[in-house]
């Protein structure tokens, strides 16, 4: 256990400061000025010494402080991108819901234009053919006619009906009469002859 | 090679494909769809003979796939198709009045109300198949030359019959007796003598009829018996079908006709077949992610269009 965190910590400090320069330099640094400073001699020497120590102090604080700040940013940049997130998959589903009903909608519209369609259709085919008040407007005109005309043609035949009944009427009261003078006729003739027979009979 | 059918499976996944040398192909449509389909992916799960002729025609029912070709219809588990060496479940052949020649069947349609099937074909009469007994029940005489494609009106239990004598007849199931007949080839706007007069595809929703073939593609009014709009295309058309607002057909020439009901062309989708003879729409709503509309036809690919507006991928038998 022990050597996979030190592991951990070789990579993770190789990761941060490869390369030697830096934080890591300088806290080597720090120390080694202040063994030096220790060990210094002089006033001024000490002093400039001490001096050195504590700008490299101050600038590995500063350093520090940059990296706390940074790692704050860090966390408040990822609770800010969490809530995008959320807020996008809320929208997202939003978007799933509108998409479903605007299909629906799709599917009614579709339907209506279908009826709207059959109907033109249907309208074309009415419209060749003529307007039905008109064709019974006509028709009852025709009709009318038909009845005036089957008017005429009866009263036309009750007409030759009554001259045809005069004429027979007429032909024979004719024809009796030619009748009743052939037979006077005939009687005069039958008288003349009785008449010469007489005559003759009373001769001898 | 030329498939001549195919169907949906009741689960949505699967989609079977018959050709005209006997065989019936098992797609997956799922795996095709999904996101890491290879190449295998589009070559069938299985194939197998199925009959000794083309298979003309195939529906499915919730368990069953049915398919029909040389005056036979086999009946198949949808369940078990998937194993090798897959059998029929059973096997009818409709009463022919002659024995002689055994006439194809052209076309099956499944009545669910009263949970039969009809089948028609060269011996221009329509026979009525009980699915749970399988004895024949009806047959419906009228035409005068073979039936090509039914249609099932829903409302009224009437069946639609097209043929090669230029009638469509409708029949009512109840009385099992012609009640309309519709000459298309008599009426001027649609009729085109020189391509003959056989009805070759057929479609119905509710009170409106779409009928093709020699004549010209046209819209019917049903109760009226009127034709309302015709759709200019000079090719015969194999197979047409309503979807949603839409008018889709398929027929010499290799692209899928999108028409919108006032008789204008909406889309039109080149296949990858020089000319097509069927489609099917994938609606089952156990696998809305397989809603596809597929089309096969005189070669061995069937295109998949996965939007109705382009040809996504083609499968291959």
């Amino acid at each position: 256990m022990g050597a996979v965190t030190d592991d951990e910590v070789i990579r993770k400090r190789l990761l941060i400061d490869g390369d030697g320069a830096g934080d890591d330099r300088r806290i080597n640094l720090l120390v080694k000025s202040f063994i030096k400073w220790c060990n210094s001699g002089s006033q001024e020497e000490g002093y400039s010494q001490y001096q050195r120590m504590l700008s490299t102090l101050s600038q590995c604080e500063f350093s520090m402080g940059k990296t706390l700040l940074v790692y704050d940013m860090n966390l408040r940049e990822m609770e800010n991108y969490e809530k995008i997130y959320k807020e996008i998959e809320c929208s997202i589903a939003g978007a799933h819901e509108k998409i479903a009903e605007c299909k629906k909608q799709i599917l009614q519209a579709k339907r209506i234009r279908k009826n709207r369609q059959e109907y033109d259709a249907l309208a074309k085919v009415i419209q060749h053919h003529p307007d039905r008040h008109e064709t019974l407007k006509e028709l009852e005109a025709l009709g009318k006619e038909l009845e005036h005309l089957s008017h005429i043609k009866e009263s036309v035949e009750d007409k030759l009906e009554l001259r045809r009944k005069q004429f027979h009427v007429l032909l024979s009261t004719i024809h009796e009469l030619q009748q009743t003078l052939e037979n006077d006729d005939k009687l005069s003739e039958v008288d003349e002859t009785q008449e010469s027979a007489m005559e003759a009979d009373p001769k001898p | 090679m030329t498939i001549f059918s195919q169907s949906v499976s009741p689960c949505g996944k699967f989609l079977a494909a018959g050709n005209n040398y006997g065989r019936i192909a098992i797609f997956s449509l799922s795996a095709a769809l999904s996101s890491e389909a290879k190449e295998e992916s589009k070559k069938p799960m299985v194939t197998f003979h199925a009959h000794d002729g083309p298979v003309y025609s195939m529906v499915s029912t919730d368990r069953h796939l049915l398919s029909a070709g040389d005056g036979e219809v086999k009946g198949w588990l949808w369940a078990e198709i998937l194993k090798k060496g897959c059998k029929e479940l059973w096997r009818r052949q409709p009463p022919y009045r002659t024995s002689l020649e055994v006439p194809e069947i052209n076309a099956l349609l499944l009545v669910p109300k009263e949970n039969s099937l009809i089948l028609a074909g060269g011996d221009c009469q329509l026979h009525t198949m009980d699915l749970e007994t399988g004895t024949f029940t009806r047959a419906l005489r009228g035409h005068t030359d073979y039936i090509h494609c039914l249609a099932l009106r829903d409302r009224s239990p009437e069946v639609l019959s097209g043929g090669e004598d230029g009638a469509v007849r409708l029949w009512d199931l109840r009385i099992a007796k012609e009640v309309q007949t519709i000459e298309v080839y008599k009426h001027e706007e649609c009729s085109r003598p020189h391509n003959g007069r056989w009805i070759g595809c057929l479609a119905t929703d509710s009170d409106w009829m779409v009928c093709g073939g020699g004549p010209a593609l046209t819209l019917w009014h049903l109760r009226s018996s009127t034709p309302t709009t015709v759709f200019p295309i000079r090719a015969p058309q194999k197979h047409v079908t309503f979807y949603q607002d839409l008018i889709l057909s398929a027929g010499q020439g290799c692209c899928v006709n999108h028409w919108q009901l006032s008789g204008e062309l909406k889309a039109q989708v080149p296949g990858s077949s020089p000319g097509l003879l069927s489609l099917s729409l994938n609606q089952q709503p156990a696998a809305p992610e397989c809603k596809v509309l597929t089309a096969s036809g005189n070669s061995c690919r069937v295109d998949v269009f996965t939007n109705l507006g382009y040809r996504a991928f083609s499968m291959s038998f």
